[in-house]
């Protein structure tokens, strides 16, 4: 599965090039597809939702529409951080069951937009369970760092999925 | 798992819903009854829908076919038994899928009753036996379908079914189909044409030589008949042409307008509006729906009419809608006796053999020089508008975008009290400033009425259906019944109109059923022969209120007491007003009980009614007097998009609690406080005991008060509970748009809102809190 999974990946390489907003989580740099982003806003009073996994940090008011936000450095089980000025919500369009949806997600910051070549996109690394690499596309070498590249369908849905699972 | 759980249930009282609603004779709700049904078949049914269950719908689905290909009778009596089954069906999902043989048995022998023989091993019995009695229904429905039910049109005469039927739907499809522009507002166009003819045929029933009426029946048969020539819908065309002819007659004073008239016209608009149905529906799902409607037995009797036949065959045998094409014996003898009878003249004489495709066509030439083209239609329309001129101009809006003029304007709102609440400009003391604001506070609070009053449309269509069915109704039992309705104009939310219908339909139609009492019985009981029903819709306070009122027999509440008693869900001891007794009649699987002779229904009872009427977050009750009546009162909302809630703080967060579920709220005295072994926390409330639920507890935040009776608690009521919710403190109360949470599903919260500082409020669902306490 795992190995299929690879050869499955690094056959996209071609496919995953394209541009890509870049944002940084701890010491770690991250790409999401700028096809999937509908805005960046900054960090707003989030309100809590009981019965719901703590990476999922509430729903937010955009615009008169209430959409989920989901904190990525809790869904990432790295260590939580105070939100400061730098911190953003990313707001992405996902497919849901029936219509696409909106959901946020906070990022310690935003970097900037890159244009990745297909030759620089790496296969996702084996890091033995495939749990925690099943949400990654590839890695991507830019500028000289390393960028996570997400598959946002899957953070995002399989976070509200589990949520609802629960 | 629950998802899945649930939606079984759902579909179950669906199932029971359109039980209710089916009479004998329309064979249209049938149909749909077996959409819902296949959605349960095996192959088809959610995973985790138990297998019994499964098999019971395949039987289930097999009973439905037959009832439709008229091998089984088509009669109240086996609609009840059907009724039965979904009980049993109900009963068995309740018991996730071990239903006990006993419940099984029943099912089979209703099943037998009707005449479907069904083993109970079949539906039990291990895997093989199941397949094997599947697999016999399978065939059985397998060989009806190579039957009538794939080639819609059946020609009442036998010696007509030479030709192929499917031939001539096929070619008159594309003719039609080229403009689906103009098709689709044709539809629109035609079905508040078909409603306002029988509004109008309806009020001429009443005053029989109003000219003016008259020619309010025959403008929109008119129009339809101008604009489906002009779009070749032929069959439609014929037939609103025929009529058309019939009304002249009477307009010219040819025929008197008796009874034969209004029904052959009422029931020519039922078909027409079948017609116009099926070819939305081929808009909607392509052509290979498209059903060819057979008119040949209503042309027959409008020419028998015209010739001035007053032994023309009683019209309610002619059925009406396009599933009635099946063989039936009056249809044929009908035929019959036209074949027998005189020769008959016209173009209509030459469609009564519409199986002859050639003929048909003919006809249609010696049609044509009479039917109007375009321009002709254009005239059509511009009459029925100068007549509808009193209505006003309007425009049809699509809902979508409405809905986001609604929800920009909502957000208008809550951007000006922000922007007015801003520190440094509430400092500005400026007159102008001041005055400014409160200008546009005013301009921004108008906009928001117009906007929600967009949604909203009279009751009256819902309302002028029902003058329909009672009429029906009351003919059918041989009752007399008055329907009186006031308050028509009263408005509703549009997304309300049609959930409101089914439940409605029922509660008339248990009014007329079972309340009023035939003529005779009536008298007896020094009453006058007629029955009066009321039908009443009112404003009061935020609430739309519909009355139903009957002066009929009433509930017997001693036999309703004696059933709870029976069915344990009350006490001998437990002394109940009449008013609580009467209102058991609402709780689930108490009509399941045998039948209480005056208020019985099809046995799947009113709960369903309160469902639905809680699903659109309204009330219902009854009042009645032995003897002298039954008022049936529903609460419903004014919109569906705001619900009117009492904010609440829990630690920071603030929640929403609908105020139609809360009876008070108080800070609790210590004495009337008490535990159960420490945990079960009850308070005393007026002689009752109710439980208490820590918010703060199930939603996991942080309380300011963890004492009960330092805190305040709101008495809640859902669904026949009662419990003490337990918060910080009461913020006010607000009429607040519903918002879904984006994707999130939470047990216990119905959704979100914005509340005036344009953070996130969420909206409780008590259901689910209650049951969430209780997991």
């Amino acid at each position: 599965m795992e190995a299929a999974n690879v050869a499955q990946s690094s056959g996209q390489g071609t496919e995953l090039a394209g541009k890509y907003l870049t944002f940084s989580l701890g010491n770690e740099g991250y790409g999401v597809g700028i096809l999937s982003v509908r805005e960046i806003i900054g960090v707003m009073e989030i309100t809590a939702v009981p019965h719901t996994p703590p990476y999922i940090r509430g729903v937010i008011n955009l615009r008169g529409k209430v959409i989920p936000v989901l904190d990525l450095r809790l869904k990432f089980n790295m260590h939580h951080k105070e939100y400061d000025e730098r911190t953003c919500i990313i707001v992405v369009e996902v497919q849901g069951q029936t219509a696409p949806v909106q959901v946020g997600m906070v990022v310690d910051s935003v970097s900037e937009v890159l244009n990745i070549l297909a030759g620089e996109i790496e296969p996702p690394p084996s890091l033995g369970s495939s749990s925690e690499t099943e949400n990654i596309l590839g890695m991507a070498k830019a500028k000289g760092e390393v960028k996570i590249l997400l598959d946002v369908d899957r953070v995002v849905g399989e976070g509200l999925l589990q949520q609802l699972a629960s | 798992m629950t998802a899945g759980h649930k939606s079984l249930s759902d579909l179950l009282d669906e199932v029971a819903l359109k039980i209710l609603m089916i009479e004998p004779g329309d064979l249209s709700i049938v149909g749909e009854l077996l959409d819902l049904i296949e959605k349960l078949l095996p192959g088809q049914a959610a995973p985790d829908t138990p297998i019994v269950i499964q098999r019971m719908a395949a039987a289930f689905k097999g009973v439905l076919e037959k009832l439709i290909m008229g091998e089984l009778a088509d009669s109240a009596e086996n609609y009840d038994l059907l009724g039965q089954c979904v009980i049993e069906m109900q009963e068995s999902a309740r018991k996730e899928g071990r239903p006990g043989e006993k419940i099984v048995a029943q099912f089979c022998d209703n099943l037998k009753k009707i005449g479907f023989s069904m083993e109970a091993s079949a539906l039990l019995g291990t895997v093989d036996a199941a397949s094997a009695g599947m697999a016999e229904v399978g065939d059985e429905t397998m060989a009806e379908e190579e039957g009538p039910l794939a080639s819609p049109q059946i020609d009442p005469a036998p010696a007509a079914q030479a030709p192929p039927a499917a031939g001539p739907s096929q070619e008159a499809l594309p003719d039609f189909l080229q403009d689906t522009d103009l098709l689709a507002g044709f539809i629109e166009e035609a079905f508040e044409h078909l409603e306002s003819i029988e509004v109008n045929v309806l009020e001429l029933e009443q005053s029989p030589d109003d000219q003016d009426i008259i020619n309010n029946i025959f403008r929109p048969f008119h129009t339809i008949k101008g604009v489906s020539g002009f779009l070749n819908l032929k069959t439609i065309n014929r037939l609103a042409h025929a009529t058309e002819n019939l009304l002249d007659d009477v307009r010219n004073g040819k025929r008197p307008m008796d009874s034969a008239v209004i029904d052959i016209v009422l029931t020519v608009g039922d078909a027409l509006k079948s017609m116009v149905e099926n070819i939305k529906d081929v808009l909607q799902h392509g052509p290979a729906n498209y059903k060819d409607t057979d008119i040949s037995g209503f042309l027959v009797n409008i020419t028998q009419l015209q010739e001035g036949g007053s032994g023309a065959p009683p019209v309610e045998t002619v059925s009406a809608s396009v599933s009635d094409l099946l063989p039936e014996v009056s249809e044929i003898e009908e035929a019959e006796e036209t074949e027998e009878g005189e020769p008959l003249v016209g173009e209509e004489a030459v469609a009564v053999a519409p199986s002859m495709p050639t003929i048909a066509r003919a006809a249609q030439v010696a049609v044509s020089p009479r039917v109007p083209q375009a321009p002709a239609s254009s005239v059509g329309r511009s009459t029925t508008d100068s007549a509808q001129k009193k209505i006003g101009a309007s425009i049809k809006v699509d809902v979508e975008k409405l809905d986001a003029l609604v929800n920009a304007v909502g957000e208008l709102v809550i951007m000006q009290s922000l922007v007015r609440q801003n520190k440094l400009v509430s400092r500005i003391a400026d007159a102008k400033l001041t005055k400014d604001f409160s200008q546009l506070t005013r301009i921004t609070s108008e906009l928001q009425r117009t906007a929600m009053s967009m949604r909203m449309v009279p009751i009256k269509q819902t309302f002028d259906k029902m003058i329909r069915l009672v009429r029906d109704l009351s003919k059918k039992s041989g009752k007399k019944v008055d329907l009186i309705m006031e308050g028509a104009e009263t408005e509703i939310d549009r997304n309300m109109v049609e959930s409101i219908y089914d439940p409605l339909v029922h509660m008339m139609r248990n009014s007329v059923d079972h309340g009023i009492s035939p003529p005779a019985d009536r008298e007896k009981c020094g009453k006058q022969e007629t029955g009066t029903v009321f039908l009443r819709a009112y404003q009061k306070g935020g609430s739309m209120m519909i009355e139903i009122e009957d002066d009929g027999e009433g509930l017997n509440t001693q036999k309703i007491r004696k059933k709870a008693v029976e069915r344990g869900l009350v006490s001998e001891s437990d002394n109940l007003s009449d008013f609580e007794l009467n209102n058991l009649i609402f709780l689930p699987g108490f009509s399941t009980a045998d039948k209480i002779t005056d208020v019985s229904g099809r046995g799947v009872g009113m709960d369903v009614v309160k469902k639905a009427v809680e699903k659109l977050r309204g009330k219902v009750e009854v009042q009645s007097h032995s003897g002298k009546g039954s008022l049936f009162v529903i609460r419903l909302p004014l919109t569906l998009a705001i619900i009117d809630g009492i904010i609440v703080r829990v630690g920071s967060e603030r929640y929403i609690i609908p105020t139609i579920a809360i009876q008070e709220s108080m800070r609790p005295d210590r004495t009337n406080y008490s535990t159960v072994h420490g945990r079960g926390e009850n308070l005393l409330v007026r002689g009752e005991l109710v439980p208490i639920i820590r918010l703060y507890e199930i939603f996991g935040v942080e309380s300011t008060n963890t004492d009960p009776c330092e805190a305040i608690v709101v008495v809640v009521e859902n669904e026949g509970r009662r419990r003490a919710l337990m918060v910080d403190e009461l913020l006010g109360k607000e009429e607040v748009v519903i918002k879904n949470l984006g994707g999130l599903d939470v047990q216990g919260v119905a959704g979100g809102t914005i509340l005036g500082d344009g953070r996130v409020g969420l909206i409780l669902d008590l259901a689910g809190v209650i049951a969430n306490k209780a997991d």
